[in-house]
Formats: C-alpha cells, structure tokens, sequence
C-alpha cells in the first residue's frame, strides 16, 4: 500500500501538477493579500475533476508552497505575504536591511523544509497518539488555551507594556465586530450586512503592514533620494553556514514541535503558531535581547513553526475527518468529492490515498525548497526595484486580495480604515503586532468561555488536567514576562536618560 | 524633541478612552439571545470586558502621559506648539497617499477596477517620488501604470475569477 | 537607464505572476470544458432550452457557501452540465458567509436579466427566515429549480448509549431530566431540529453549544455531549467502525442508497429537515427566462454521468424538479419551518 502510494505520486502527471502547485503557492504566498487558503480556494473546483491522488497532491503543494512563500515579501518588504509570515518579518526585515537578504532568505527557506519535514514526520508516525490528545481538547481547554496565548502578547510588547496590551485588546475588540460567535446575534454591525461576517485577518493584515508601509514610505519621500535599498546583495549558497545550520537545530525542533502542537488543535493555525514560537524561543534564548535586530534565530523559531503547523493540521484532518483552519477544510472538502472520507477508517478504506498525500507533501517540500532558493537571486531582485514603483503595485495586489477574500468590495474600504488606523497606531506608538494575536484569539477565547459557562453547571473544572496546567503556565507566563517588560523598561529609561544626558551635554539648539 | 513623548501619551490615550466609552455605550443595544441552549455569560459580557480593559489602559497612559508632561515641565522644557499648518505640510504625501487610496476603492465599483487601477498606480508613483524627479519619472510611471491595470485585471477577473468590478469597461461588452 | 530597468523588473514581476497563474490554469483545461470547448455543443443546445430565451454570454452563478462544501460542490458540477447544454461559459464564485444571507442579500435585487443566478440550499433559504438572521425568504426570488437533495443529517449517539433509536433517546431524556447533553450548532439547521426534539417531542435535553459539524463531532467522541446530530458524511466511518450509532436521519425519508434508515419523522412528524440543493434567480426575472433555465437545468442532470455523480455524492438519486414543484417544494418547507417560529 505504501509502495502504490509512492507509485500515485511518481506519475509524470503527478508530478507536473504538484510542480506547478508549489510554483503557484510561493507565487500567492508571496503577494501580500493573497494567501495560501486563497490559492487553494481557487483552484479546489480545478482538482474536482482530476484523480484522488492527483487533486489532493495538487492542493497539498498549494498548502505547502503558499505557507512557504510568505516569508519572500515579509523579509524583502517587511509586509507578511501570509498570516503565517507575520513573526517572519521581525528579524527578516533587519537582517535583510543590514545587507544579507540572501542569508535571511536561505534561512526562511532551509528550515521552513525543515519544519515541513518535521511535520510530516510526526503526521506519518505518531498520528493516532496525537488524535486522543485532540480530542482531549474541549472547551475548557480552548478556552485555557486561548487564555495562554493571549498571554503571549504581554511578551511581545517589550518594555512599553500599556501599549502592547492596548493593541492586543483593540485587535480583540475589532473581532467582536459581526455575528457573535454562539447565538449569530449581530454586533457593532449598523445594520450593514457586510459586517455580519466580521472583519478577515487578510484585510486587517494589509492595513496593519502593507498601507503602513506604503505611509511610512510616504513619509520618507522628501528625505531621501536613494531609492533602491541593497542592490549588490551577494548569496553564497543557501546563504549560511553548516555551523550556523548545527547550531539552530535545537531552536528550530522547539519551533517545530510547538507549530505541530497549534496545528493539531483545530482552530488556531498558522498565524499564532510562528507568534508563539517566536515569542517562546526569544525568551528561552541566551541572547534574547538580540532578536529584533536581526538575527537567524527569529527566522527559525517563525518559519519552522509555521511549516511544522502544516503537518499538525493533516492530523485531526486525515485521522479524525476535523479540519484545523480555513486551508484544511477546503482539503476536506477535495478529499470527500473523491469519495476519500477523512476519519478513523481512512488508513483502511483509502490506505493508498493516504500515502500519496505523505509523499505528495514530501515531494511538496522538496520542490518547494528547490524553487525558492534557485529563486532566491530574482527574489532578492525586487529589491532593486524603486520603492516607487513597487508599492503602488503591491498595494493594488492587496486590494485584490482583499476583494478575493469574499468576492466582496466592502474589504476592500476596511483596507483602507485599517491602513489609516494603523498608520495612527503607529504615529502614536502603539505595537501593531499584538493586535493580530488579541483578533486571532480574542473570538476563540469568547466562545470557549461562553460554552464553558454553559457547561460549569453540569461539569466542573476540577475534571480536566490540561485547563489546570494551561492557567498555571498562563500565570507563570504573566509574571515572567511582566518582570522582564519591567527589566527592559527599565533599561530603556536608562538609555532614554543616557540620551537626554548627552543631548543636555551637547548644547541646547 | 523629548516634549513629544507626553504627547504620543495622552492624544491617543484620549482618542481611545472616547472610542472605548463610545463601545461600551452601543453594548446594551446588541439583541441578546435567550432560546434554547442560550449561553449564561451572553453576548455581552466579552465585549463588556474588551471595552473595560481598553478604557482602563487608556485611562493608564493618559496618566503616565501627564506625569511625563510634569516631570518634563520641572526640568526646565518648554512646551511648543506646531501648527495644524505645519503639521499637515509635513505629511502632505501621507496625507494624499490616503486621500488617493481612499478615492481609488470608493470609485472603484461604479469606474471600474482597470481604470482606477490605472489611474491610481500613476498618481501614486508620483506621490511617491520627489518633485524635482517628476518629469523623467512621467512616461515610465504611466507605462507601469497601465501595465499593472490591465495585466491584472485580466488575470484576476479572467483567468481567476476574482469579482473585480468591471465599471465602465461594461460598454465594451466585457 | 537604472529607471528603465526597473520597469523592465516590473514589467517581469507581473509577466511572472501571469505565466505562473496561466500555468495552472493550462492544466484545468483538459478537464471539465470550459467555454471555448462547449462553444461546438451549442447548436444541439438551441432546440432544447426553448426558443424564447437563449443565454449568449456567461452566466454568473453566486454560491452561498464556500469552496470545500457541498453546496459549492454540487453548485459547480451543475454549471459544468449546464455548460455543455447551453453552449455558454457557466462562471461559480464564491460569496460566502452567515449561513448564505450575504450572498442572498446581495443578489437578491441584483440583474434580472437570466445572467445573474444564486445558488444555495433550501435550509439555509428558509432556516434564515425561521430564524430571522434575514427578513426575507424564497418568495424575494425567482425559484429556478430544485437540483438535488442531501444525504441529510443523523442523530446520533455514542455506539454504547443504552438507546436505538429516536424513540428512547427522548424517553431516557423525560428519565432524567436535563442529564442527556446535547450538542447544537445554535441557529442553524441543528438548533432548529433541537427545538423541534424539545417542544414537539418533549425532550429534556441539556442543550450544549459545540459549533459546527467537525466541533460536533470532536465533541461527541471526546464525551463534552452525549447526543447530537451530524451530516452522514461526516458520521458514516465512525458508525462503521462501532464507535458511534445513529438513531435515525433527520430527513424526511431515508436517502435512495441507505433506504434502511429509520426517519426522525417516523418519532416526530414535524421533524424532517430535507437540505434540497436550489438555484435562485433575482426578483423579477421574466417567467420565459426562468422556464428556460429550469430546462436545461432538467436536461443538464439527466444524464448517466450526473446520475453516478450523485449517487455517489449525495447517496440520493437525482432530483430535480420543474419550475412549478421548486416553488411549492419551497413553500412547503417554509411554511414548515415557519410552525417552528413560535418557539425558536
């Protein structure tokens, strides 16, 4: 069975398809306000009338190809392509900046194969073992759950905490817009139609990185006049050493595991996995006052995650029929049109099917590594491009994507508010980031609240382990963090003194 | 330029106090849900708490905002103030980026997507590059412009089915 | 010349995106024939789809739900029949969210004139009236036709419950009263049939909140609810392989190909929730029009390959029916759900 599996995927036509799904994926990955889901979403009617094992190849080289190709704009323009890329951007964006593009790049794409090939891994061996902790996760765990991570953002602020909270608590806000999760009771809706389904993460993603950067940009028109950034970027090989490779293995295996972990939990995905495990691997650091300026480890704690969440996701997917996200559940929706039910039955009744998409995923990865570091040199091209011409490009592009999302224009005016929203939040100085996180989670975290109100009465707390150790790590977490924000707002003070000290020394202008 | 920190303080703690008040003013208006398998925490208490928090960290800031104003007064500085002029002048192309964005979506359904595309692309550019470059960035500008317009619209509208307004190409039979 | 070969980059940048994005969709084309393909079954079109309206150019179908489900299926493999009988492009897009009321709310006034057509299914059209998530029901359109129906939901329990069917589940529920947890998706199809459990079956449930079909199901299997109801799709490998049990289907007969199950209508009469696959045409558009579209819509999914297609899909056989049968399938269902009102 495993060998006819091997054989599906080895079919020229296989092949071809999966080749072109990767290519596709990095191309709609890589455009901010096109995503991976959008990829798929598209061309999921095209597989309808292909093979099991030829639609499902296909859609899993646009899965894996999309999460993949949003690091190219996140570390070349600062603008996530994906909401998997967003962690990308905090130390791509400097490392490119200070001149090595190509190291950033190689790095993102090296352990993005990396994280995929960790997921795939864990997919293969451990699948059933993992179900059961899935399905160990009901509402009071969602609802722990939901609690830990957002008690991520306090670590994400660094030393101006009221802020980060502000932005986390504002992007929560923003999500209670629409139908309330539960009871489908309008809220904050005006009685517009359109905001019934709430505001999307794309759109929000684009006015918080995309229209900023354009402003930002804006901004600089008078001041400088050189326009292109780096031109003479030089990559030697993948852009790194095998040391530097040895010495992220231990931060990239965290990374993985914790983007598997999120993956296999249905509902949270991508975007908070590469947060997390951002967050996590620059407070276990040695160095951790180094990430932010540019550093390999940013990089690999962000991109391994979000590659190791897509075998994660296939997980519940493949073995108990529950998609995890968006992406996993038009995958559903293309296995079940080829008859391949998704559940406990899938490795008896489609066996082959299912080792095809092993190896389609495999053979993913690969085509995906090869493409994107062959790439590389047009990629880091771009940059050669004058700002000028390319943001006004890329800013159509999001709208697009932003009209795509639904197939509606209304997105693409909330761009704009959120362009201008941000662009305040920015001026004021108000982190972006920990909003992403607080709109992520904060619906998440309500329904499961909600639901565990319900169930309070019937079942108490008492009877689920995994909510009591959650909130006990959720309390550690705070502490930590609030002592380290203290430690480096103290420090920042220091230099802010320092500053002002010298500037008094310096004369007054 | 230390005296602008208070300020980043307490303008938006200000704005955000007020928008926060403003949301919590609309809660009592949201339809609660009392069928069956209705929740005991309603669809309230979230954004009740959402709204608390905010209005307790804007209330935070403005605080710190004015005590970084005292401090800032004791030690001798001064306080200035720019002109609403000056300020605006300083952001002009921000200022006319948003305008230009805002214009090119709100138009974008009854002129279409190519048009404004194109016409957007090429108003941008220029917005972007600095004055005295204007003239030999013209042509290359409207080539890009053009390029962009109607390369993507018909990619998306035709090859992927994205519902990108069509507009005034509709006399073309498109 | 550094400006020129910048725009020259541009100019690449988004011939890239076009070759890459036409590379895709290469492929696509030997597959289901898009326009150009079915251009030469035009003629063998014309005598069949009545000589009063004939489309000649595409024809936008809105779908109410996303890509991955079955209504989108469904949707889609009719607009690829019905390309090969009306000899023009059939285009699907995908407007989705709330249960379908913005695709409806958006298109239901939208051009009357046979190019403009929404695709949905009959609970989403009529549970969002019943539930008043719209103002609005089948009657703000031109009902096309119904093309097809469900393999529906089951109610279903673990397969060590101590009840079989629908009957001994509400008895064990009056038993013990508000022990038996239940899980709903809350104003959906699910919240519907749980009211119906409740004030017409005199259920005693402990109404849980668990979301949609796969949080049901995750729900079920990890014991958060003790009954609930589930798309057969979704339930089927769980029943065959002794985990799960179902004690009846929610629709109002048993599917073609599953003709054993027993019918929650059999308990309860009022309990059928028939999930019927429709196409929608704006308010107004002339009856000729309509009458047109239903007939290639009948002559579309008469064919052996539909028929497979179904079977397989949906476990029903074709069902499709005339102008005349939509709107009284439809006003039937309605004034059904319509009965619920009063205690939902």
């Amino acid at each position: 069975m495993i060998l006819e599996g091997l054989m599906q995927v080895l079919q020229p036509m296989t092949i071809v398809l999966v080749a072109i799904g990767v290519a596709v994926g990095i191309i709609f990955g890589s455009i901010p306000g096109l995503t991976a889901t959008m990829a798929i979403v598209m061309f999921l009617p095209v597989t309808y009338s292909m093979s099991a094992s030829e639609g499902i190849s296909m859609l899993m080289a646009l899965y894996i190809g999309g999460i993949s190709g949003g690091l190219i704009s996140a570390i070349l323009l600062n603008i996530p392509g994906t909401p998997s890329s967003v962690a990308t951007c905090f130390d791509g964006k400097p490392l490119a900046d200070k001149g090595e593009a190509g190291k950033a790049l190689g790095t993102g794409v090296v352990f993005s194969f990396v994280g995929t090939i960790i997921g795939i891994a864990l997919l293969v061996i451990l699948a059933p073992v993992l179900c059961d902790f899935a399905l160990k996760f009901q509402a009071y765990e969602y609802c722990a759950l939901a609690l830990f991570s957002l008690s991520m953002v306090i670590a994400l602020t660094g030393h101006d905490m009221p802020k980060g909270l502000i932005s986390a608590v504002l992007g929560a806000l923003l999500a209670t817009v629409g139908l309330a999760p539960i009871d489908s009771r309008p809220r904050f809706t005006f009685g517009m139609y359109q905001l019934n389904n709430g505001f999307a993460l794309v759109v929000l993603l684009i006015g918080l990185f995309a229209i900023s950067e354009v402003m930002a940009y804006a901004e600089s028109v008078r001041q400088k006049q050189d326009f292109t950034i780096r031109s003479n970027v030089k990559i030697k090989g993948v852009g790194f050493t095998f040391k530097e490779f040895v010495g992220q293995l231990r931060n990239a295996v965290v990374s993985a595991l914790i983007g598997v972990g999120i993956g296999i939990l249905p509902g949270i995905g991508g975007g908070v996995s590469c947060m997390i495990s951002y967050t996590v691997s620059k407070n276990t650091s040695k160095h951790r006052e180094l990430y932010g300026t540019g550093i390999m480890d940013g990089v690999v704690a962000s991109e391994t995650a979000n590659n190791g969440t897509i075998g994660g996701a296939m997980i519940p997917l493949l073995s108990l029929g529950i998609p995890g996200d968006a992406a996993t559940a038009m995958l559903l929706g293309g296995l079940q049109v080829h008859n391949v039910a998704p559940g406990p039955l899938i490795y008896e009744k489609n066996g082959v099917v299912v080792y095809a998409i092993f190896f389609a995923m495999v053979l993913s990865a690969i085509f995906m590594m090869l493409f994107m570091l062959l790439g590389m040199r047009f990629f880091i091209s771009v940059l050669k491009v004058p700002k000028n011409y390319l943001l006004p490009v890329v800013v159509v592009l999001c709208g697009i994507g932003a009209i795509g999302n639904a197939n509606a224009l209304f997105d693409t005016y909330c761009m704009v508010g959120f362009g201008l929203m941000s662009y305040l939040m920015i001026k004021s100085k108000i982190p972006t980031v920990p909003m992403i996180l607080g709109f992520i989670l904060g619906p998440t975290f309500e329904q499961n609240l909600r639901r565990v109100s319900q169930l309070a009465s019937s079942d108490s707390f008492i009877g689920h382990p995994i909510f009591c150790v959650l909130i006990v790590a959720t309390v550690f977490v705070v502490i930590f963090s609030v002592r380290a924000n203290l430690k480096d707002a103290k420090r920042a003070q220091e230099l802010e003194a320092a500053e002002l000290h010298r500037e008094a020394a310096g004369g007054d202008e | 330029m230390k005296n602008k920190q208070y300020k980043l303080d307490i303008i938006p703690g200000i704005v955000l106090a007020l928008f926060s008040i403003g949301y919590l003013a609309l809660i009592p208006q949201i339809q609660t849900f009392t069928g069956m398998g209705a929740t005991p925490l309603t669809n309230h208490f979230i954004p009740t708490l959402w709204g608390g928090f905010l209005l307790v960290l804007s209330l935070w800031i403005i605080a710190r905002g004015f005590r970084k104003r005292k401090k800032f007064l004791e030690e001798g500085g001064k306080i200035e103030n720019t002109s609403l002029k000056d300020a605006i002048m300083e952001r002009r192309e921000v200022i006319v980026s948003f305008i230009a964005l805002t214009l090119y979506v709100v138009l974008m359904g009854p002129v279409g997507f190519a048009p404004m595309t194109i016409l957007y692309v090429f108003a941008q550019i220029l917005i972007l590059t600095p004055r005295e470059q204007w003239k030999k960035n013209i042509v290359p500008a409207l080539i890009t412009a053009v390029i962009t317009g109607c390369v993507l619209f018909y990619i998306f509208r035709y090859m992927l089915n994205v519902l990108l307004p069509i507009g005034i190409l509709k006399v073309f039979g498109l | 010349m550094k400006r020129f070969f910048s725009l020259v980059l541009t100019c690449v940048m988004l011939l890239c995106l076009a070759t890459g994005c036409g590379g895709g969709k290469d492929d696509s084309a030997q597959t289901p024939p898009p326009a150009d393909n079915s251009g030469s079954s035009a003629p063998a079109a014309g005598d069949s789809s009545g000589e009063a309206w004939k489309p000649e150019k595409t024809i936008n179908i809105y779908m109410t739900h996303g890509a991955g489900g079955d209504t989108d299926y469904m949707g889609r493999q009719l607009a690829t029949a019905l390309e090969g009988v009306l000899g023009v492009s059939v285009v699907v897009t995908n407007v989705t969210g709330s249960n379908g009321a913005t695709c409806m709310q958006q298109y239901k006034d939208g051009e009357t004139d046979g190019y403009t057509l929404i695709a949905t299914n009959t609970a989403a059209l009529n549970g969002n009236e019943a539930t008043s998530m719209v103002d609005f029901g089948y009657d703000a359109f031109e009902p096309v036709a119904v093309y097809g129906i469900q393999s529906g939901e089951n109610i279903v329990v673990p397969a060590d419950a101590p009840y079989d069917d629908l009957q001994g589940l509400l008895d064990a529920s009056k038993a013990n009263p508000g022990q038996i947890r239940y899980g709903i998706s809350t104003g959906g199809g699910v919240y519907i049939q749980a009211c119906v459990l409740t004030n017409l079956g005199g259920a005693q449930f402990n109404i849980i909140d668990a979301g949609d079909g796969a949080a049901r199901l995750t729900a079920l299997l990890g014991g958060e609810v003790d009954a609930t109801s589930l798309p057969y799709s979704t339930a089927a490998d769980y029943i065959e392989n002794g985990q799960l049990k179902s004690l009846c289907t929610c629709l109002s007969k048993a599917p073609d190909l599953l003709p054993d199950q027993k019918s929650a209508s059999e308990t309860i009469p009022e309990l059928q929730i028939d999930t019927e696959y429709v196409v929608l045409a704006p308010k107004g558009t002339p009856a000729n029009i309509v009458s047109a579209l239903n007939a290639a819509i009948l002559e579309a999914t008469s064919t052996d390959s539909w028929k497979t297609m179904v079977n397989e899909y949906c476990l029903q056989n074709p069902f499709v029916l005339n102008v005349e049968d939509t709107v009284a399938n439809l006003k039937n269902q309605r004034d059904l759900f319509q009965s619920f009102v009063p205690f939902l």
